[in-house]
């Protein structure tokens, strides 16, 4: 027996590849002009992925040592991007991969980013997803001339009625508005493009949008959500959710509970795809997959900094002031990821900083082993979570490890029946919901 | 102390033909091989990885030579079925700016006249970056494709110095200034300065003009194989880059200091000709992982001695089932296939078939195993010995991930040492090929 077919997408950022690994080629000096994402995205499309998705950040991060030395010498968080600059070239590149970019709600103002959006579901033929998040780092804030951010759950509040108004917009053209009559001389019916008028608690359009309607009508939604407050937004709006708890019974408890959510919300809990992340270590043996990972671990433990740095952009904490071989101290508090904070605390359980960067994974679950055993251990916990996918996390972020994901492990999950040959439907949604 | 900037290309050894396939890391290569996308992201690779060109063997039969059946070959997707990279190599001009495209078209199953057509048409489309690999055919099954018997291994030789000085003068028909494209005055092309050759050879004849017009590099880059005396003789002659496998450095060494002297015998500047060894490393993330990965490959050998017979009798045209496995071949057996490469093969009488068949390889001049930094120490050392001018690399397995341990890994190492190129000086594959 095996679990149902399940979903697989890419999880990333536009940020150099590694340039420190011994495989990095030349990318690292040239990744900017976009060229690496185009093979990156093509290769992907090969190996069937239903999309790829672009986190993204606004800020060069000093949190980590009060400096953005350590950001900016490892080349971690910064540079990075403009995802939606990057989108349409992807899309032009690729003829069925979906393409998902993270546009902030509190960085944009609703209708630049319907529109926006808009436009790059009509270039992509209707593949646009856009990753939703609120943002949670005040330094990014301040970028936009803000002094921070809304607290964590009026970010959500807001995040609301932006996506409701967003949505307006994007239905304020009807479907057969585009009429292109020649002999009446009437290219668009203005009866079927209405205002919105559109007055909410936080933000006021009045619409209609001056582009078509999406080819999707409403492109893709994704989202990550961790805290209850992002839980009930996702299960009211998210055609996916990008999800992180630990080890199989949470993940488990995890999409239970969005599906739960989802369907009270008078919504069909099958069209919310829970989809979790990973990053699989391969090996042509066993034994070559454990090494790997042995010497992973062995290098973060030498140089945990990269970990830390991380942990200081996201959960605003410095964490150079702490003593590597003791454990965080109590008193430490963040208005950032609240529910990341207090679930690293859970998970450190009194380990020193140092063991816990050599422990800590993003990823839902370990994989180790050769291309067929990893594919193995993602059948059994699909059989046991329910589905619906994974998302790989790049890492490292290089040609070799992207080909051994879409040439070494895609092939082994196909060959399971566990994952797609083939691409059912021309737009993102469509593919993402054909099972 | 390190060796001067070398060349690389890469070596497509079953040409435009099902690469891996069935093994890990092999993606979708069963089913979508005959598409260009895998040589696309190939030639864009190297392109990045500072190659000098993609060189692209071919064959034109369905090989039969072991145990006188198809059975194996088409089993497992050896040596057939496969393309033409003639097809291909218009294709990946398209995708690439600077990296030299080098065909395999055969002397003995073409006309001149098309050969010289095609890849002055080829050249135009590439803006200057083609080579042609002149090969004059080996095997017996190939030539009953074309309705005759394959020719001798020297008289195939004689027909191609023959083809390749009527090829040239197909190419230089035209002036270099015979295109005036004078708009006002209506005149395209000077018609004094396209000449008919009138060219009546042994083996073939042409009146000529060419009907293309003088193209970047006015003739092809040319390379070619050649390890028998005639064989070597053609390259002297005419070729800017050689594909080598002598077994050994010194071998290696012997084999560019028989060549240089041949190229000055010819009147030639022996720089003008580089000599390039057939190499495949074997990459790891450290040395021991390299070299287990190594020692699986020799144990997979091991227990795919038929594959490696197969192989060996569709390179030859014999049958080596018919041959006991623990003594040595007969002494008088040589090929009207692969001659030099065949009797490289065979070695001196003193091993069995068995021992040869595991120890020797057709693609290997020296074994290069480790890390990418190790590997390019390795090169560096190799071409210290031998005095130049670079490798072929040979993409076994040949997949995607084999290409990325290759030009994301071994050529920033060996850029690290300063021995291969960092960019493209020139925009002709023989500018780029000639500049140091």
């Amino acid at each position: 027996m095996s679990a149902d077919m399940f979903h697989l997408g890419w999880f990333g950022s536009f940020i150099p590849t590694t340039w420190t690994t011994g495989w990095d080629g030349t990318d690292a000096a040239r990744w900017m002009d976009g060229k690496f994402y185009v093979d990156k995205v093509r290769t992907l499309e090969r190996a069937c992925f239903d999309f790829i998705l672009f986190e993204d950040s606004s800020m060069v991060s000093d949190v980590y040592g009060g400096s953005s030395e350590a950001t900016l010498k490892r080349g971690g968080w910064a540079p990075k991007g403009d995802p939606v600059a990057l989108a349409p070239i992807l899309a032009r590149a690729t003829e069925r991969i979906g393409i998902s970019v993270t546009m902030s709600t509190s960085f944009y103002p609703p209708w630049m980013l319907a529109r926006s959006v808009a436009t790059l579901d009509h270039m992509s033929r209707g593949r646009i997803g856009w990753n939703i998040v609120t943002s949670s780092e005040d330094l990014a804030a301040k970028n936009f001339g803000m002094d921070a951010l809304p607290p964590h759950d009026e970010r959500y509040a807001r995040a609301d009625e932006f996506v409701d108004l967003v949505t307006q917009l994007w239905d304020s053209w009807d479907a057969d508005a585009l009429v292109m009559d020649r002999e009446r001389g009437v290219y668009v019916d203005h009866t079927k493009v209405r205002p919105i008028d559109f007055v909410g608690k936080y933000y006021k359009s009045r619409g209609p949008l001056n582009t078509l309607r999406p080819p999707q009508g409403r492109p893709v939604l994704t989202q990550a959500g961790g805290s209850p407050a992002g839980r009930q937004f996702a299960s009211r709006y998210a055609d996916m959710v990008m999800a992180l708890p630990k080890g199989v019974p949470a993940m488990k408890e995890y999409r239970d509970d969005i599906r739960m959510r989802v369907a009270a919300e008078g919504r069909d809990p099958d069209r919310t795809k829970v989809m979790f992340v990973v990053s699989p270590i391969l090996g042509e043996t066993h034994q070559h997959a454990l090494d790997r990972k042995a010497a992973k671990d062995e290098a973060v433990r030498q140089h945990p900094e990269g970990q830390l740095i991380g942990w200081s952009g996201s959960m605003e904490i410095d964490f150079s002031r702490f003593d590597l071989d003791k454990p965080l101290p109590d008193d430490v508090q963040t208005n950032g990821h609240q529910s990341t904070l207090a679930n690293f605390r859970k998970w450190a359980n009194g380990r020193t900083l140092r063991e816990a960067c050599v422990a800590y994974r993003t990823e839902s679950m370990e994989l180790i082993g050769t291309p067929d055993e990893v594919a193995a251990q993602m059948d059994e916990a699909m059989q046991e979570v329910g589905g619906d996918g994974f998302l790989i996390w790049n890492q490292p972020h290089n040609r070799r490890y992207i080909g051994e994901i879409a040439d070494g492990l895609v092939p082994a999950l196909q060959k399971r029946g566990l994952m797609r040959t083939g691409y059912g439907h021309e737009h993102f949604r469509d593919n993402l919901l054909e099972f | 102390m390190s060796a001067r900037m070398f060349h690389l290309g890469w070596f497509l050894g079953n040409g435009f033909g099902v690469q891996a396939w069935n093994q890990e890391w092999a993606g979708t290569g069963a089913t979508d091989w005959m598409m260009p996308d895998q040589y696309i992201d190939l030639a864009r690779s190297i392109e990045r990885g500072g190659f000098d060109f993609l060189m692209m063997e071919d064959s034109v039969q369905i090989p039969n030579a072991y145990q006188n059946s198809s059975e194996y070959y088409l089993r497992t997707a050896s040596a057939a079925p496969k393309q033409d990279p003639a097809v291909l190599a218009g294709i990946l001009s398209q995708f690439t700016d600077k990296v030299g495209i080098v065909a395999t078209l055969t002397t003995t199953f073409y006309h001149p006249f098309t050969v010289a057509r095609m890849i002055s048409t080829l050249d135009h489309v590439s803006k200057g970056r083609i080579g042609w690999n002149i090969v004059t055919g080996s095997s017996t099954y190939a030539a009953k494709n074309f309705g005759f018997d394959m020719p001798e291994h020297d008289l195939r030789y004689e027909m191609a110095d023959e083809f390749v000085e009527l090829a040239c003068k197909l190419w230089d028909s035209w002036e270099p200034d015979a295109v005036l494209a004078d708009v006002e005055n209506g005149i395209y092309a000077d018609h004094t300065k396209v000449h008919t050759l009138d060219f009546e050879g042994k083996f073939y004849s042409s009146r000529g003009p060419l009907n293309t017009t003088p193209s970047p590099q006015g003739r092809p880059v040319f390379l070619q194989a050649g390890g028998s005396d005639k064989g070597k003789d053609l390259a002297a002659k005419y070729v800017e880059a050689i594909i080598a496998n002598p077994p050994g450095v010194e071998k290696m060494k012997a084999y560019r200091e028989d060549i240089r002297r041949r190229a000055v015998e010819h009147g030639r500047d022996p720089d003008s000709i580089k000599v390039m060894y057939l190499v495949s490393p074997v990459l790891g993330e450290t040395d021991a992982e390299a070299e287990e990965k190594l020692a699986r490959r020799e144990r997979a050998k091991e227990s795919n001695i038929e594959g490696l017979l197969a192989g060996r009798s569709h390179l030859a045209s014999i049958d080596l089932s018919q041959f006991p496995l623990d003594e040595p071949l007969p002494d008088d057996l040589i090929s009207n296939g692969h001659r030099s490469s065949f009797a490289n093969f065979k070695g001196d009488g003193t091993q069995t078939l068995r021992e040869r068949i595991l120890a020797h390889s057709a693609t290997d001049a020296v074994h290069l195993c480790g890390t990418p930094a190790t590997v390019a120490a390795q090169m560096d050392e190799i071409m210290q010995e031998v005095g130049g001018d670079g490798f072929l690399i040979v993409g076994t397995p040949m997949h995607r991930r084999y290409v990325a341990e290759i030009t994301d890994g071994l050529s920033p190492a060996l850029r690290r040492r300063g021995l291969i190129r960092d960019g493209f000086e020139h925009q002709l594959l023989r500018d780029n090929l000639l500049a140091f």
